[in-house]
């Protein structure tokens, strides 16, 4: 939008954020209802196909739309530093929750482990937790790298953060499918609730900042990336961290 | 509303597509007195159910699908949407002297989500196997019932999602886009109050996706966390729940007491009492204490003994910041001069009723006095008092008062007061028969009550008076649409008010403001002299 | 501060300072060791004092805000307020007197109803106990010898009366307005109520935890019988049940 949309005073529009909820109402709630409530794969598969190709319209759309100025009338582009850790709070409190629920159940449980759990080796969550640390260190550094306006050392830096989140996301599904083929299902007992629901909602983030970061790539290598994005992707990531620590110590080493 | 020539494309572009904060706090608006319509019927058709004893209308099932839509749209989609969604939005901007919020298309997008969770609540009416669990949703019901709990859970998600990223969005908005000169200690009290309920919303929402995820992944998934025979509790859901929902009804109050200093200081000409203690007194002691109460919901719910003790003494504390907040709302009329206009009228109401509302809610917090009257008809007369009809007074006395701001058009007055007197008649005839009918026994969500057929006289009392409450309700609605199609045009500031929003054009164009105002100045509430 | 506001402001003091005062003097109303206590008696008697409270309370703001709407309406055109300009004593005196009252209040109501609330809690050690399985949508009520009754819950008059209870599906409500007691039934969690059938009769039972369809039928009755009545009632059932057995 050019200086003089300013002057003629235009509504400022954009249909991504519409496309993009239409499309969320049928990845999700059709989706999900249409297979687990009324039984019809072929249906949920249908919402599927309408709900995803919108969702990644929409976000194109709206990347797109980002680079350059985003607004005449807002500084948008400064205030996703301090925005961040806001959405950051509400996000702890859905892991608090889920935590609670664990502790709540746990320390009212006659036994612990309850009957029928698996023993889970420590060598996984060990191996995962180094990775996932490293992945926040390489990030660090792709930040670093960008702050000085060094795009092929930013890109390089993201390059590994992405790998190294992508391993850790392998190591999490095979271990799940491990468990998964040993018997050990969401409705085993509630340790099964606890730990398929904790581990997949963290591990949902994780895939969340995955996107978040193959969005920046993309950025990156078409040439325009804005360095507070990179900021609150980054900060969103060692907030995924911080948050495995709590996962890590408290279902697989308590 | 100014000018949609240019055919149906700029139309859409400008009003679907819009990302634009006021535009977007209309369609809110428009969502919200939607879900409130519809909720109201089911409303009016359950109190033609609950007329007389016996079935009347309808079966138990259908009656139990009326309440639960009833219940979960009048709270998720039309209060904290109306509240958090239109005024915020359309206003904090314009009492900061900011032209847009932080992140205009984030707001779209949780406008349209909020949409998105109208459509799935509305959709209740035509699915097969409808969600009948109550917008409590405790299981193991949730669980067992054959209904589509799973809509429940993802409209809750969704509008909970809206609100997150409204939340941060205005916080955001609020903190670093103040215009020049905006100190914090000059803020509307309005900012203040939004602020603080989008600060609940942002601690508290989380939670209570938490235990609807819960619920859904019980029923679909196969987890127990609410079976006792895998080791699940049943108590945890009703804790998360309430963990939120109790904060969510301060998230409705904040707002709505924001709008009532706002419309008794411009009406009544004068400063707002004891501003600095309405503020942190007031607004942060509910901020602080509204967190620490939840229990009050469980008192019969088989909690350990001690921590219903614990929960009954901060409850009743809360009457502490809320009224120091009445006391402001009370000493700002003190030396005004006063003019009863439609607005100020609602805002007067909204007093007495929140009097009776807020002061029954102590009786509730006494655990041994709520052992009785918990989940009766008495419980249900509390919150409508409180919730529905001051809440709602304070929205509609809120869009009076914008009304010529946002459309541009007057209201016409004679009809604005009919519409008053006959709400307030009826709400009063409704909702206090409606406690003593609760205090005769009669349970909540019964869908008859033959064991108690000498409550027939009362429940016909409620339902008198619900009929006169609708024709209060049609009449506001015949005045807004009256002024839409022949309103006379609106001054830029028909009231006379001292508050920034009111400088602008009416209605503002885009950018609010040609110039970024300075407010070094400027006093929102600088009346007298 | 204003000379007009010194009324009202007394008015309240004295409220919370009276209401502060006879918290103490009345600390130790129920009676507890020895004789039952009467729950039903000390609600009534909490209640009616809680009504009293906040109706003067009520009454108190809605008067002066009249007052304050009749005395401050706009008289002629372009009228301004005169704002009051507090100290900063008067400002500090405005928060904390309120905020002094209203917590006297609230202490005073809360220590009251503590103590009704220890009554509620603490079933007498007499008590006759019975169990109750609650589901969809009847009540279960099981007595000592395998007896079981539905949706009847026959009790001796003149012994208060200990119930235990459980569910078997989802969460219920034991309600009976007569007795004003009422305690959820859930499943995996044992939950109590108890109550004093002074005399015989028959009282209401219903349901008041929403319980799908059939909740609003749910409904059941206490039965207060004679002691001798109702021992030869339960000897007559488990009579019944042993020879049904054999
Ligand atoms: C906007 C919504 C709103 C608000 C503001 C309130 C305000 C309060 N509510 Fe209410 N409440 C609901 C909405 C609301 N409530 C809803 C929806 C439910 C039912 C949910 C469901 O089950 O479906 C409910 C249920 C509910 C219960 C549970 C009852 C039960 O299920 O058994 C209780 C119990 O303590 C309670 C108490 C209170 C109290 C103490 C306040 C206080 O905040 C009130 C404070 C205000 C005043 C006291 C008046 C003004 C103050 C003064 C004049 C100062 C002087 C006063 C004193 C010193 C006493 N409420
Ligand atoms: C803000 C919330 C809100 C509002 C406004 C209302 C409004 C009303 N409510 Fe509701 N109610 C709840 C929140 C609300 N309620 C909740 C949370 C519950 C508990 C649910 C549960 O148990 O789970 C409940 C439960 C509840 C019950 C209990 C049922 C039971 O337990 O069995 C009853 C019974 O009478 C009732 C009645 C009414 C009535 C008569 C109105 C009237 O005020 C409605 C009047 C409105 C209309 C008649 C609309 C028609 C208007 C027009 C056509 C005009 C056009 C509209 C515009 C102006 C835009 N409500
Ligand atoms: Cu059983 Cu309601
Ligand atoms: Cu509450």
């Amino acid at each position: 939008m050019s200086e003089d949309a300013v002057e003629h005073h235009e509504w400022e529009s954009s249909p991504w954020p519409l496309v993009l909820s239409v499309g969320i109402l049928f990845f999700a709630p059709f989706a999900f209802s249409m297979y687990f409530v009324y039984d019809s794969l072929f249906m949920s598969v249908v919402c599927l196909g309408i709900g995803v190709p919108l969702i990644l319209i929409s976000v194109i759309g709206w990347a797109k739309e980002s680079i350059g100025p985003i607004n005449m009338y807002t500084k948008e582009q400064g205030l996703g530093t301090p925005a961040m850790p806001l959405f950051i709070l509400a996000e702890a409190f859905i892991f608090i929750g889920f935590l609670v629920a664990y502790w709540v159940l746990r320390l009212t449980a006659d036994v612990w482990p309850p009957e029928g759990s698996p023993h889970i080796g420590y060598t996984t969550p060990i191996v995962m937790t180094i990775i996932l640390v490293s992945s926040s260190i390489t990030m660090h550094f792709a930040e670093h790298k960008l702050e000085h306006d060094d795009r092929k050392g930013f890109i390089g830096f993201l390059v590994v953060s992405i790998i190294l989140g992508a391993i850790f996301l392998g190591l999490s599904a095979s271990e799940w499918s491990h468990l998964l083929h040993g018997g050990f299902t969401t409705s085993t007992n509630i340790f099964g609730s606890v730990f398929y629901s904790i581990t997949g909602f963290h591990a949902s983030h994780v895939v969340v900042g995955l996107c978040m970061f193959l969005a920046a790539l993309l950025m990156a290598l078409s040439g325009s990336i804005s360095k507070t994005y990179v900021k609150s992707i980054s900060m969103y990531w060692h907030f995924v961290d911080i948050v495995w620590f709590f996962v890590v110590s408290q279902v697989y080493f308590w | 509303m100014s000018g949609s020539k240019g055919g149906i494309g700029k139309f859409l572009r400008e009003w679907i597509f819009t990302i634009d904060h006021k535009r977007v706090g209309i369609l809110y608006l428009i969502g919200s007195l939607a879900a409130f319509a519809v909720a109201g019927l089911m409303a009016m058709l359950m109190r033609i159910e609950l007329s007389s004893v016996g079935p009347t209308i309808t079966d138990p099932n259908t009656y139990n699908v009326w309440l639960y839509f009833h219940g979960a749209a009048m709270i998720l989609g039309f209060q904290i949407p109306a509240l958090t969604g239109f005024f915020a939005n359309w206003l904090i901007p314009l009492q900061i002297g900011a032209k847009d919020v932080a992140f205009p298309r984030l707001n779209a997008l949780s406008l349209w989500l909020f949409w998105m969770g109208i459509v799935l609540a509305l959709l209740t009416f035509v699915v097969p196997n409808p969600p009948d669990i109550m917008w409590t949703a405790y299981p193991p019901y949730s669980i067992l019932s054959p209904g589509n709990t799973a809509f429940y859970s993802f409209t809750v998600l969704i509008m909970g999602f809206a609100s997150i990223a409204g939340g941060v969005n205005l916080i955001t908005t609020i903190i670093y886009m103040r215009a020049p000169g905006m100190r914090w200690g000059k803020l509307n009290m309005f900012v203040w109050c939004t602020m603080a309920a989008f600060i609940l919303q942002l601690i508290f929402v989380p939670i209570l996706g938490t235990a609807v995820t819960m619920i859904s992944m019980d029923k679909y998934l196969g987890t127990t966390f609410f079976s006792p025979t895998s080791g699940g509790d049943v108590l945890l859901y009703q804790n998360l729940f309430w963990f939120y929902s109790h904060p969510a009804v301060y998230v409705i109050l904040l707002p709505v007491l924001g709008i009532i200093f706002d419309i008794v200081a411009t009406f009544a000409r004068n400063r707002i009492f004891n501003y600095k203690v309405a503020v942190y007194g007031g607004v942060g002691g509910i901020l602080l204490v509204s967190g620490e109460v939840w229990i009050h919901h469980l008192y019969a719910s088989g909690m350990p003994n001690w921590i219903r003790i614990g929960m009954m003494m901060s409850t009743l504390l809360i009457s502490v910041p809320v009224g120091l907040c009445v006391l402001s709302i009370i000493g700002t009329l003190y030396r005004g001069a006063i003019e009863f206009k439609t607005p100020m009228l609602y805002a007067v109401g909204f007093i007495f009723l929140f009097l009776i509302g807020g002061l029954t809610g102590i009786p509730l917090a006494l655990a041994a006095l709520d052992i009785f009257i918990h989940d009766t008809h008495f419980i249900v007369a509390h919150f409508h008092y409180v919730m529905a009809v001051a809440g709602t007074f304070s929205i509609i006395g809120g869009i009076y008062y914008y009304w010529p701001k946002f459309t541009g058009k007057m209201y016409n007055e004679t009809l604005g007061k009919i519409g008053f007197v006959i709400t307030f008649i009826g709400v009063n005839i409704t909702f206090f028969a409606m406690f003593f009918v609760g205090l005769e026994g009669m349970p909540r969500r019964y869908f008859d009550y033959a064991q108690m057929p000498q409550l027939e006289d009362g429940q016909r009392l409620v339902t008198y008076g619900a009929f006169i409450l609708a024709v209060g309700f049609l009449i506001i609605l015949i005045s807004w649409l009256h002024s839409l199609f022949a309103g006379k045009p609106a001054p830029d500031n028909p009231w006379g008010s001292k508050s920034l929003e009111w400088t602008t054009t009416t209605p503002p164009g885009p950018g609010n403001w040609p110039e970024v105002p300075d407010c070094e100045d400027f006093d929102p509430y600088g009346y007298g002299e | 501060m204003r000379r007009r506001f010194y009324p009202l402001l007394s008015l309240l003091m004295v409220f919370g300072l009276a209401g502060l005062s006879s918290a103490q003097s009345e600390g130790g109303h129920y009676p507890t060791a020895g004789a039952i206590p009467d729950i039903v008696e000390g609600y009534n008697h909490l209640w009616r004092e809680v009504m009293i409270d906040i109706t003067i309370i009520g009454i108190l703001f809605a008067l002066v805000t009249l007052y304050f709407l009749f005395a401050y309406r706009r008289k002629r055109p372009n009228q301004e307020g005169k704002p009051v300009k507090l100290s900063k004593a008067a400002m500090l005196g405005w928060a904390f007197i309120p905020i002094f009252v209203f917590m006297a209040d609230d202490l005073y109501l809360g220590a009251k109803g503590w103590t009704l609330w220890n009554t509620y809690r603490t079933p007498p050690e007499n008590a006759y106990e019975i169990q109750l399985e609650s589901a969809m949508w009847s009540w279960k009520f099981k007595y000592a010898g395998g007896v079981e009754t539905y949706n009847e819950l026959r009790v001796p008059a003149g012994k208060p009366i200990l119930v235990r209870m459980t569910s078997a599906d989802t969460i219920h409500s034991l309600f009976i307005p007569d007795f004003k007691v009422k305690e959820d039934s859930m499943p995996g969690r044992v939950t109590y109520l108890w109550f004093y059938p002074k005399e015989v009769g028959e009282h209401l039972i219903t349901c008041a935890e929403y319980c799908g369809m059939l909740h609003s039928n749910m409904s059941g009755k206490v039965i207060a019988m004679e002691q001798g009545a109702f021992d030869s009632w339960l000897a007559s059932e488990q009579a019944a049940l042993t020879e049904g057995g054999a």
